[in-house]
């Protein structure tokens, strides 16, 4: 009963970070309808940005989660408004694929170029520090990182709900044409929630760098896993990935636990092919779908 | 083309192919041979991908099943024949159980469109490399063993430049027959408009079911054939994400959909990777993405698409200039 529950709780904190990895991704997908391959490479960016400014300048991973986000912010403002822009105004929505696929390969290799095929981590101070919950045992630095977790998927769901910009970005997703005729720029919004969403992966890169060990080649795993979340939580908000996310983190440590650690990745595809058959908008559905 | 024209210089280039590994020497040999294997899974992957336009991101499971059920029916039920008659059985096996698998999963899978199909496809060939990997009869983990089939006397590099280029010729026949009949139109139909196709009374169902498991088949060949060329090998030697990747780059850059695009792909990234960049290696992901960007930014048919419409321009303006 203890191991189940200790099991659960583990599954619960990566889940966590699968949720932070996945949502910019699934924002994307809801709003522009694009499955972006590039993800993955912006969360291993952020890891990799967390790494050389705790090495180098000494600066925490949760406080460094604030200068990532700005720079891939503007990284993915400028990626959405010329190669993705151009991709999709000359071939297709499914040349995008495509092209963030290529993408994503020029960067991994760059990336492997820049800091070597090596499996890297971070490791600050506090990170082997463990709190006991009753008789169950969690690491700190994943409580943290879960919680970090939660507020940046909080505040996300805020100005999505809230905000003027929020708003914006809802009414190009549900329907482009009416919503450039009001008087929004739907191009400019779109970069703006490509920013957005790369900002949200790196900072999900910095926390996971302090969780787990990390590499270039790991980025398609994260690109993955981002679109299995979507698939089970459902397109295009912060609830359905943390539903999605949290349920991927379930999967993944009762399998470890119970089946055998090496099938982890079996078993999520599986339940990933048998939810696309069962239900293919997800558990909560696509917050944008109805008028599509 | 005039058809006696397109047979005679088929028949030329086959000839001129079919003494090629005389001239070649060993290593040369080997590039031709990988180039006439990979075409050939590019052109098999196109049946699927490119005239029914379900792209599949997993179709090294097929290699990977191919090249299994090969050896593992050599090693558990025994050899027939020796030299390449010993092939036989084992082929038709991996031929069998490929396309047996395909048509099990084809129906669920093909309920999915676009890039669900996609993501399921590569979704299968993990699960099915992780179960070769796991499940200890498989013996992926360890790894099987295929006896060569390579008669004495003859190398074994043009062997298997002979095999390659039997079933790329194979493939590429398979493809012209699909092209010029009603399946390939069937096949084109629902690529434009499956929705469409269907209320039109084409049996979209069917057809892409056929499509799927002739594809599957012919990888398995291709896999089972690779299995024998390298003779041992583990699950991470055929279920490998890079040949399902190739197979879409390949057929993207020559022209998805077209009877010599995935070839002229083929030959064209090959010649860039193999031949130009053989001492880059760490930058060949680099290099293969810049092209597969600049692909569809500046040609989005391929290379046979922008040639068919440059040609096309061309003519228009002749026919402008005409009073």
């Amino acid at each position: 009963m203890m191991l189940f529950l200790q099991t659960t709780l583990n599954g619960l904190v990566l889940g966590g970070l699968y949720s932070l990895a996945a949502v910019g991704f699934s924002l994307i997908f809801g709003v522009m309808g694009i499955v972006n391959l590039t993800h993955g490479v912006f969360v291993v960016a952020g890891a990799y940005g967390a790494l050389l400014l705790f090495r180098h300048l000494g600066i925490d991973p949760f406080i460094a989660i604030i200068p990532i986000g700005i720079v891939l912010f503007a990284i993915g403002y400028a990626y959405q408004r010329t190669i993705i822009h151009w991709a999709i105004s000359r071939a297709s929505l499914v040349a995008s694929l495509v092209v963030t696929f290529g993408v994503a390969m020029i960067l991994r290799n760059l990336m492997q170029l820049a800091f070597g095929p090596d499996v890297q981590t971070i490791t600050p101070s506090y990170s082997f520090t463990s709190i006991a919950l009753g008789p169950l045992q969690i690491d700190l630095v994943r409580l943290v990182a879960l919680g970090a977790s939660l507020i940046l998927l909080l505040v996300l769901a805020l100005v999505l709900a809230r905000t003027q910009f929020g708003r914006a970005v809802r009414a190009t997703a549900q329907q482009p044409l009416a919503a450039e005729l009001s008087g929004l720029s739907v191009q400019r919004l779109h970069g703006l929630t490509f920013g957005l969403s790369a900002a949200l992966a790196g900072a999900s890169g910095a926390i996971i760098g302090i969780v787990q060990p990390f590499s270039a080649a790991s980025e398609v795993a994260w690109t993955l896993n981002a679109f299995i979340v979507v698939v089970l939580g459902g397109i295009g908000s912060p609830a359905g990935a943390l539903v999605g996310g949290l349920l991927l983190g379930l999967i993944n440590a009762y399998t470890a636990q119970y089946v055998g650690p090496s099938l982890t990745t079996a078993m999520m595809f599986l339940v990933l092919v048998l939810m696309l058959l069962v239900r293919p908008q997800g558990l909560l559905g696509n917050s944008f779908g109805e008028s599509r | 083309m005039k058809k006696p024209l397109a047979i005679l210089i088929g028949i030329v280039v086959l000839a001129v192919l079919a003494l090629l590994p005389l001239w070649l020497g060993p290593f040369y040999t080997r590039v031709v041979q990988f180039f006439f294997f990979s075409a050939a899974l590019a052109l098999s992957w196109n049946i699927l991908g490119g005239f029914a336009g379900y792209w599949s991101f997993g179709h090294t499971a097929f290699i990977g099943i191919g090249a299994f059920s090969a050896a593992l029916f050599g090693m558990n039920v025994g050899t027939f024949g020796t030299g390449p008659v010993s092939m036989i059985v084992p082929l038709l096996v991996a031929g069998l159980v490929c396309g047996l698998f395909a048509a099990v999963i084809a129906y669920p899978t093909l309920r999915l469109r676009g890039i669900y199909f996609a993501i399921v496809m590569l979704g299968v060939s993990q699960v099915v490399s992780e179960l070769v990997n796991n499940i200890s009869w498989f013996q992926g983990g360890v790894g099987v063993f295929l006896t060569s089939p390579v008669p004495s006397g003859v190398a074994p590099e043009d062997f298997y430049y002979y095999m390659f280029g039997g079933l790329l010729l194979l493939a590429f026949l398979i493809t012209l027959l699909i092209k010029h009949t009603r399946f390939g139109y069937a096949l084109l139909a629902i690529r434009e408009d499956e929705d469409t196709a269907m209320m039109l009374g084409v049996a979209t169902e069917r057809y892409k079911i056929l499509a799927f498991v002739l594809s599957a088949v012919l990888v398995g060949l291709l896999g089972a054939v690779y299995g024998y060329s390298v003779g041992y090998f583990t699950t991470y030697t055929v279920f490998r994400l890079d040949f399902s990747l190739n197979m879409i780059v390949f057929c993207l850059i020559g022209g998805i959909g077209t009877l010599f695009g995935p070839i002229i792909g083929t030959a064209v990234m090959l010649f860039i990777t193999q031949v130009l960049l053989s001492r880059f290696l760490d930058i060949h992901l680099l290099i293969t993405g810049l092209i597969v960007v600049a692909i569809i930014l500046l040609m989005p048919g391929g290379i046979l698409g922008a040639l068919s419409r440059s040609r096309r321009s061309s003519l228009a303006r002749k026919a402008e200039v005409q009073p």
